[in-house]
């Protein structure tokens, strides 16, 4: 008749609700009044946790007091159990929505003890009969309500119909029993009203069996929870739910032993066999708690990795690992606000990053889930905007660095264009004028003389000075063409046109552009033309410049053979050319065909 | 002769009034721009002005903006242009702005007194005289491959003379040939070319340089 399934063996008691609401307020007492009257957080909750544990080991070891002689081993691991739970409920409590979790946790632990209080003999076995299944109601609360914010109403019927079946059943049994028939003594009070062996042992067979059907009831509510939890709630629950069922498997166990022999025979190690078992449930979580620690702690990992790759996508791919959520959206807040307003009516959770007062940088829209977890959200959401705000000063910093090195580039093209032309116009006017006036001279010379010898003497110095004239004026028009200074670019490339072997067509706008662009443009166009003659063996070319609001663009296409390796074309020439246009920040691009000639277009942007 | 310069470099002006002076010419003006120049032979206009192209205050092409300038003033002074530049399209440009009476030389020909005082009376003899460097390089372009084809040894003497800006006259004195040889050459020229006869020298000059500049014949 002792069989229990969920139950702790009968014959142990507990005292009243007033004793758990008594210990509740004193340790809240205790908790604030450290607070108030100590510096340092860490050193007040110390102090209030040690507090609080040792009220309760003193209770626990009060309430349990003639066990110890009996079995010094039970009492000892009850009392271990109890202050292992309260322990773990002070940690959970610190947790925000999680103090009634907590305080099952504690009171499941220190009615555990109670339980054990029918040692003291009197009143206490009749008690700790019909009380004997409290712990298990707050054990059973504390896995169904941990961590969500409320119980579900299911849930909540299942834990109200459970403590009434456990209650009002074992009373029926006390009711219509003897102490002796439930093998204790007749010493012991009894609040017999109608002593009946086949109605209790009836009574006890329905009540057992209802205990039962509760406890697999209990198995089936938490493996839902375990399947429907998704992402943090999975990692957080799994082990509590795992040993939440493995403890109920347990008590099933210590049942079934129970079962087989009679309450006096009941062996205390079957009692310790389930206790140690028990210990599955606070270690469960306090691994639980250590996993909410460390996910915040993961938090740091990402400010680390979306500081590295600095763009929204990364950022949204840290988020979703570091949250568990493959749901979660991280959007610009330009296209957020109709999205977002989408989301919050959809249940989803909302929640803008931004830095102080300024204008939202991010929208995240996560699974509401995560609301539970505020301080690891949070921690996240603040870790995000920290990093994203980084990125984009960054990103800022490196566009304005790179907009210094083109101006830089642009500084010195357009400094060396005109050392370029300060070097021609000194040739020209310097030692050009000065050479041409000696061969003035010279020739003014030779009309005094009619010696034959001496003309030839001067024809000679004056054909040698012009050769000189001629490779001076060649090598300042390498330097850089006067007619480009001077008429611009088509008149320009119209002399360059002259000097080649084929007809070179010249398609251009009128109109002058800036000094840096027609050097840079002429100088291209040179390059391209001498590789036409080298290499294209081609019948034309065609120069063609287009100037668009945003686009200066020029064509050199000629009719050749086409097919020229890229390295081909221009070689070092082509290197310094996509160089100077790349300081206007053009670009240059070839397309060669084979049989369909070579086209060289440089595009840069203007205005 | 009477020459009036203007010349930018002192020391070049110098050089060419001497070599003018030892060659017989009168230099009545030496002044180091147009705007002076024009200023100075206001009251005797000489028989030729030769202009610097590039000059005061722009370093551009101040002297083809003087020539224009003169040729209205004075539409019987012959105008030189130098430069040192080798470079047609400030030739055609001269050409286009003055009429007849005109010249585009080389500095470095200048310099050859033969060449110098036949430019200088070709001009005053209100002729066209393009310097045959410059033509020499616009043949050679158009030579090959387009024009080898097209005329004979003979006809590209003619065309490289009619460049120059030389008379059908000119021509037949330096081809040692007769002046209805040259006319017979000339026409043949125009119409393998496909250009039609001018009225005027100077527009003869103009046609076959634009000719030559335009890139030739096309195949």
């Amino acid at each position: 008749m002792h069989g229990t399934i969920l139950s702790l063996p009968e014959g142990k008691g507990l005292r009243g609700s007033a004793e758990r609401w008594r210990t509740r307020a004193w340790w809240s007492w205790a908790w604030r009044h450290g607070h108030q009257r100590l510096l340092g957080h860490e050193h007040s909750s110390w102090l209030a946790t040690t507090i609080v544990l040792t009220v309760v080991a003193c209770f626990c070891a009060i309430a349990e007091g003639p066990l110890w002689r009996q079995s010094t081993a039970l009492a000892a691991v009850n009392l271990a159990f109890a202050l292992v739970l309260v322990l773990t409920g002070l940690m959970l409590r610190r947790e925000p929505g999680q103090s009634v979790p907590a305080v099952a946790l504690m009171l499941t632990g220190i009615f555990r003890c109670v339980d054990f209080i029918d040692a003291w003999n009197g009143p206490w076995p009749a008690y700790a009969i019909v009380f004997g299944g409290v712990d298990r109601v707050f054990g059973a609360w504390a896995l169904l309500r941990y961590p969500n914010p409320a119980l579900s109403a299911v849930q909540r019927r299942f834990l109200v119909a459970l403590a009434a079946w456990m209650i009002a059943g074992r009373a029926l049994i006390v009711v219509t029993s003897t102490a002796p028939w439930m093998g204790g003594s007749a010493s012991w009070w009894w609040p017999t009203l109608h002593a009946d062996e086949s109605l209790s042992d009836v009574l006890s067979y329905v009540v057992h069996g209802g205990e039962g059907i509760f406890g697999v009831t209990l198995i089936v509510l938490l493996a839902m929870r375990l399947v429907r939890a998704r992402g943090v709630d999975r990692i957080v629950i799994t082990p509590v739910i795992v040993a939440g069922i493995a403890a109920v498997i347990a008590a099933s166990a210590t049942a079934a032993v129970m079962t087989l022999s009679s309450i006096a025979t009941t062996p205390n190690y079957a009692f310790l066999a389930e206790s140690v078992a028990d210990f599955a449930i606070p270690v469960a979580f306090l691994i639980a708690v250590v996993q909410r620690l460390l996910l915040i702690r993961n938090v740091t990992e990402l400010t680390a990795r979306a500081c590295a790759d600095g763009d929204i996508g990364a950022l949204r791919s840290a988020l979703r690992d570091t949250l568990h959520d493959p749901t979660l959206e991280l959007l610009d807040p330009s296209d957020a606000s109709r999205v977002a307003m989408n989301a919050r009516s959809a249940g989803r959770l909302v929640s803008y990053l931004q830095m102080g007062a300024d204008a939202p940088i991010a929208v995240v829209i996560a699974d509401p889930v995560l609301a539970r977890y505020r301080g690891l959200f949070d921690a996240a959401m603040r870790t995000s905007a920290l990093a994203l705000q980084n990125a984009q000063l960054q990103a800022k910093a490196a566009r304005e660095e790179l907009e210094l090195v083109k101006v830089s580039r642009a500084r010195i093209i357009e400094a060396e264009l005109a050392e370029r032309r300060r070097l021609e116009r000194d040739l020209h006017d310097g030692v050009q004028q000065h050479l041409l006036s000696i061969t003035a001279r010279l020739s003014a010379a030779m009309t005094k003389t009619t010696d034959l010898e001496a003309t030839a003497a001067f024809g000679d110095a004056r054909d040698g000075l012009k050769a000189v004239l001629a490779e001076l004026r060649n090598l300042a028009h390498g330097i850089h063409p006067a007619v480009l200074t001077h008429s611009g670019l088509a008149a320009a490339l119209e002399e360059v046109a002259d000097r080649l072997p084929l007809p070179v067509r010249i398609s251009m706008p009128a109109g002058r552009l800036g000094a840096a662009v027609e050097a840079t443009l002429y100088y291209v166009a040179c390059e391209a033309l001498a590789n036409v003659v080298k290499h294209a063996a081609a019948d034309g070319v065609l120069v063609t410049v287009q100037a668009s609001r945003s686009w200066l663009e020029m064509e050199v296409a000629d009719d050749g053979a086409g097919g020229v390796p890229a390295g081909v074309i221009g070689g070092r020439g082509l290197a310094n050319i996509a160089d100077r246009v790349g300081a206007l920040d053009g670009e240059v691009t070839i397309d060669s065909p084979p049989g369909q000639g070579t086209r060289v277009m440089v595009r840069i942007p203007c205005g | 002769m009477r020459v009036a310069i203007a010349e930018d470099s002192g020391l070049f002006r110098s050089s060419l009034a001497l070599l003018l002076n030892s060659l017989g010419a009168e230099v009545t003006v030496a002044v180091p721009s147009g705007t002076e120049l024009i200023a100075a032979i206001a009251a005797s206009p000489p028989d030729v002005v030769i202009l610097d192209i590039r000059m005061p205050p722009s370093f551009t092409d101040e002297g083809i903006r003087t020539a224009h300038a003169l040729r209205g003033l004075h539409p019987d002074v012959g105008i030189l242009v130098l430069s040192t530049y080798a470079e047609s399209k400030y030739a055609s440009l001269l050409l286009e702005v003055v009429n007849a009476g005109v010249g585009y030389l080389l500095k470095d020909n200048v310099t050859d007194a033969g060449a110098l005082m036949e430019s200088l009376s070709r001009v005053a003899a209100g002729g066209t005289v393009v310097d045959p460097a410059i033509v020499t390089r616009l043949l050679e372009r158009k030579q090959k491959p387009a024009m080898r084809g097209i005329l004979n040894d003979r006809e590209l003497e003619v065309l490289r003379h009619m460049a120059e800006g030389r008379s059908n006259l000119g021509i037949a004195r330096e081809l040692f040939l007769s002046a209805r040889t040259v006319e017979t050459h000339v026409s043949s020229v125009f119409t393998k070319l496909g250009l039609t006869q001018s009225d005027t020298e100077n527009n003869r000059v103009r046609a076959v340089l634009a000719f030559l500049r335009s890139g030739g014949p096309r195949r």
